[in-house]
């Protein structure tokens, strides 16, 4: 009986945040003391159709900086992780990739905010991108060191040793072998990078609007119906990653 | 030199570029700003600015307000995350609660904020329940959850933020410990239930994520989202305190924030590598 309560009140909480900001992502007019607004109208979303809309130019940007970031540290981070990996000093060289994340990644930009000014990188979307590559490279690393086991060392030099050439051995072998890690370090980067805020508003002087800079303006203007409606599309992509990445998230990234 | 040799260098470059360059330099420009070495109003070494962040009680008190809410925030969602990973432990292996539970990771911290901005305060969600139920006849009855004293309205945010991740942590775990097992063997010794779950269950999920559990004090220590929109002028937490100082139209706060930067760096990472020394035995895989 308890049992059955709990999972029925943990299903309602999982699901609950989602249905509020869509009720408000639809909503209109919501007086005090209405429950829920009093006027429910796809309009607000309709918004997004419309070509040159603010909201439409964040999603857009968001998109890309996000995409880009992810498919470059999943590339560098993988090939470089691999001399990580086989460095006499691998446990030292992983704990410093802990570094961004603990010193708090707004923290990190106010000390490099100086560097992003001086090289006129500050308020353009190649600082935002610089910035956030710096801070999600070691994530990547981390994410690609459970990767590099004894075992594939041995197939590579294996496949080495039967004639294969760089190229082939990468094909054929580690690339098969690195598919599902290769997704998760993609999915995962890019979930950092979509749901950045400090840095980017830090790094880009709030001229890079991304999708997150949008809620906290609508949020600022008490437009919570827009701020909702950003909200969910926040939650789209990010969702639809992870329910395809489901099966080895967290795996990877959980030093237990 | 062959190819694989220049890979290695070039790898091993960027791995510098990218991880360390950053952090120095920051740390070495924060550090001479804030000793008076570089900057525009700045004309010499001083101690000046170091003594004012130390001796004066807001960084103290930004310090224990971020301390606190990570503290209770931490308790609490841990709390929760080991009675539903172990009493749910079945369906979030299996079914519809599996693929479910990764649902609250698709949130960013400010969408959290937000949504419990709109649930929490005065004219909120719940202060609108609450007078339709009858629980409270106007809007000034309810209590102040946003922008509070005792920073509610963050520590529910972080609270909902975090417990996901350490629910699917233990769930993990118990599968992967093979907890079952342990599970059977103290009852069978005549433990009773309440006894496995103090004496071998908790123990062995709290001492297997104990990493994670310190990672996680110090995120939530660090965030800034969730505080900038929820929390109050004062006390800040310590990101908010920081950026705040350094985006001032007064450019003498600007040492302060590095001073204050360096010291929390500083702080975090000694925490770190005292944790690391003391915990030696946790391997790093």
């Amino acid at each position: 009986m308890i049992k059955k309560g709990l999972t029925y009140l943990f299903t309602i909480g999982l699901f609950f945040p989602l249905f509020f900001l869509f009720i408000f992502s639809i909503g209109r007019n919501w007086q005090f003391p209405a429950i829920f607004p009093k006027k429910n109208t796809l309009d607000n979303w309709s918004i997004i159709l419309k070509g040159n809309s603010e909201l439409n130019t964040s999603l857009t940007i968001s998109l890309l900086l996000s995409s880009l970031v992810a498919i470059t540290i999943t590339l560098l981070s993988f090939i470089t992780s691999k001399y990580i990996a086989q460095s006499k000093h691998r446990s030292f060289l992983i704990l410093l990739c802990y570094l961004p994340y603990v010193l708090a990644p707004v923290i990190l930009g106010v000390l490099l905010q100086f560097y992003f000014i001086y090289t006129d990188l500050a308020g353009t979307f190649a600082g935002v991108f610089l910035a956030q590559l710096i801070i999600t490279y070691p994530f990547g690393i981390i994410i690609f060191n459970n990767f590099w086991t004894p075992l594939v060392f041995e197939l590579e030099k294996l496949t080495f040793t039967l004639g294969a050439n760089t190229n082939q051995t990468f094909k054929e072998v580690l690339f098969p072998l690195s598919r599902k890690v290769l997704a998760l370090c993609f999915f995962q980067v890019f979930l950092i990078s979509w749901f950045e805020y400090g840095l980017s508003n830090l790094i880009g002087i709030g001229n890079v609007k991304t999708l997150t800079l949008r809620v906290f303006q609508y949020i600022n203007e008490a437009n919570i119906f827009y701020a909702a409606l950003a909200s969910c599309l926040l939650i789209i992509p990010p969702g639809i990653l992870i329910w395809i990445n489901k099966r080895f998230l967290f795996k990877a990234e959980t030093i237990v | 030199m062959n190819t694989g040799k220049y890979i290695a260098i070039i790898s091993k470059s960027i791995f510098v570029v990218f991880t360390l360059i950053p952090v120095a330099l920051g740390f070495g420009y924060a550090f001479l700003y804030s000793f008076g070495i570089l900057g525009i109003l700045n004309d010499g070494f001083t101690l000046a600015h170091w003594k004012k962040v130390l001796f004066t009680p807001t960084l103290w008190e930004s310090l224990g307000f971020s301390f606190y809410i990570a503290l209770i925030s931490l308790t609490i969602a841990i709390v929760f995350a080991l009675i539903i990973a172990i009493y749910l432990k079945q369906k979030l292996q299996k079914g519809f609660l599996s693929i479910a539970i990764y649902l609250p990771l698709v949130f960013p911290a400010l969408v959290m904020a937000f949504f419990s901005f709109l649930l929490l305060s005065k004219s909120g969600w719940l202060s609108r329940v609450s007078i339709r139920l009858g629980f409270i006849n106007e809007l000034e009855q309810f209590p102040n959850w946003i922008n509070d004293n005792y920073g509610i309205g963050i520590i529910f945010t972080s609270i909902l933020l975090i417990t996901p991740f350490f629910i699917i942590l233990y769930t993990n775990l118990y599968h992967h410990e093979k907890l079952d097992n342990y599970k059977e063997l103290s009852q069978s010794l005549g433990a009773s239930p309440i006894n496995t779950l103090r004496k071998v269950l908790i123990p062995i999920l709290l001492r297997k994520s104990i990493f994670t559990i310190v990672l996680f004090f110090i995120f939530v220590m660090s965030s800034y989202e969730v505080p900038l929109l929820l929390g109050k002028q004062h006390p800040q937490m310590i990101s908010v305190f920081t950026v705040d100082k350094l985006q001032r139209f007064n450019l003498l706060d600007i040492p302060q924030a590095y001073a204050i930067s360096c010291l929390y760096g500083l702080l975090v990472l000694g925490t770190m590598a005292l944790f690391l020394v003391k915990h030696s035995k946790i391997k790093l895989k």
